[in-house]
């Protein structure tokens, strides 16, 4: 699948630094 | 249909024409009051506007709290409480106790009582715009979020201003501790709904979906709990829903689960898992019937007749022959006995509550004006009045679904 577009208030590291949208899901999907 | 969620009324109250004739002793004063009473009836008018936006709650709500605080907050600098605090009686009714209002002399209980449909205003706005069809990004952003907010509310009410009140609420009031867990539990578990819709839309791990869907059936469990203690007639539908979702998310933790198992060659255990997911789903079916038959407050629906709903028993119906399928072929597998143990713990998409504060003190609200109120002139207030206010029910917009297409949350 296509990498979601995030805008940049989107994005932010969870408390194990990984790269997250605003759902909490990672950014890159599997 | 996206998504559908249960909904109990929203809180009735009486009006308040905050007229303190001889106690506001400045136009400044009587202004306030007039202010009050104006921002106070658009707030309540915004709760069954259609038309109304989050933004749009946000500046009525502010308008009347920053004057509202006014009469909570100390002007002074001394310790002692606003003089102006008790000298208003506030009727709300409760969400699980029909038409019998709570009443309280408290300008503190009209704080909650109001911040409490203002977060109820937040989740029927999450629900009638995930109940849309083409639901689009933003829009599926706008419900995780306004939830988010609304479990921040409920959240900020109890720990904060709820523990101010003189009078502690009854059993099954709004204000009780239990019915402020469970509806922020719901809050949370609601929002990682959308949250697992968009995970699997997106493709993402079996694990992070199956962990989150788990997290969520237990926190749709643990709602349930907190109000087995309730009287049934108040509680039941609400319960028969926090039920269903359970064992609903129960279904889609076993299911995706057994996708994990597949995936590293546990054909059997997969297979006992999405015959466990079955099991749940069925409860699940079969819990939806009972909610449609159970009196109560709140939404009336058939959940099981949802795409939503229909959706997750294909999933499972298919993941489950293929299961079956390789197990012939290839791994020739035993299926064990026993349902797999779920120990998942979701690293992804909890929902986390969004703080609430209330606004800043309204500016025409100094201790200059604050001065010019003198109580010792005698109150012709509303508390005054012989004649008992009515409390109506509020008459609240169609919140019914709109046709099912089949389409989910990007």
């Amino acid at each position: 699948p296509t990498i979601p577009e995030g805008l940049p208030g989107d994005r932010a590291n969870n408390r194990d630094g990984v790269l997250v949208d605003e759902f909490g899901l990672p950014q890159i999907p599997a | 249909m996206a998504h559908w969620f249960h909904r109990n009324p929203l809180k009735a109250t009486a009006p308040v024409s905050f007229n303190y004739y001889g106690v506001a002793g400045s136009p400044a004063a009587n202004k306030i009051c007039n202010d009050l009473r104006t921002t106070r009836a658009r707030l309540l008018d915004m709760f069954t506007d259609i038309t109304c936006t989050p933004e749009i709650m946000k500046n009525a709500t502010d308008a009347y709290f920053s004057l509202l605080q006014g009469f909570i907050a100390s002007l002074d600098g001394g310790t002692q409480d606003n003089k102006m605090r008790y000298i208003q009686n506030f009727k709300w009714t409760d969400t699980l106790q029909g038409n019998t209002p709570s009443a309280q002399q408290d300008m503190v209980f009209e704080l909650v009582s109001m911040s409490f449909n203002v977060a109820l205003w937040y989740t029927k706005f999450a629900s009638r715009l995930a109940g849309k069809e083409n639901i689009t990004e933003p829009e599926a952003k706008d419900v995780h979020r306004s939830l988010k907010v609304a479990a921040g509310i409920f959240i900020n009410l109890k720990e904060v201003h709820i523990p101010r009140l003189i009078t502690p609420a009854e059993k099954g009031r709004d204000l009780e501790p239990r019915v402020m867990d469970a509806y922020i539990i719901q809050c949370q578990a609601e929002a990682q709904e959308v949250t697992i819709a968009r995970a699997i839309e997106l493709k993402h791990k079996a694990t992070i979906i199956a962990a989150l869907a788990y997290e969520t059936a237990n926190f749709y469990q643990k709602a349930d709990h907190t109000l087995n203690t309730l009287e049934p007639e108040c509680s039941s539908k609400w319960r028969k829903y926090l039920q269903l979702k359970q064992h609903f998310y129960m279904a889609y933790a076993y299911c995706y689960h057994g996708q994990t198992l597949l995936a590293g060659d546990k054909c059997g255990e997969a297979i006992r898992s999405l015959q466990e997911a079955e099991k749940c789903y069925a409860r699940a079916e079969a819990l939806c019937k009972e909610y449609r038959q159970t009196k109560g407050p709140g939404t009336t629906a058939k959940p099981s007749e949802q795409l939503f709903f229909i959706k997750l028993g294909g999933l499972i119906k298919n993941t489950l022959e293929k299961c079956q399928r390789e197990n012939g072929f290839i791994y020739f597998h035993k299926v064990p006995a026993e349902a797999p143990t779920l120990e998942l713990k979701a690293s992804y998409g909890l929902a986390e509550p969004v703080p609430f504060e209330l606004p800043p003190l309204s500016e025409q609200c100094t201790p200059e004006v604050y001065a010019t109120f003198d109580l010792t002139r005698g109150a012709k207030n509303d508390k005054a009045k012989p004649k008992e206010e009515e409390v109506k029910p509020v008459k609240e917009p169609d919140l019914k679904p709109q046709k099912d297409t089949g389409c989910s949350i990007s």
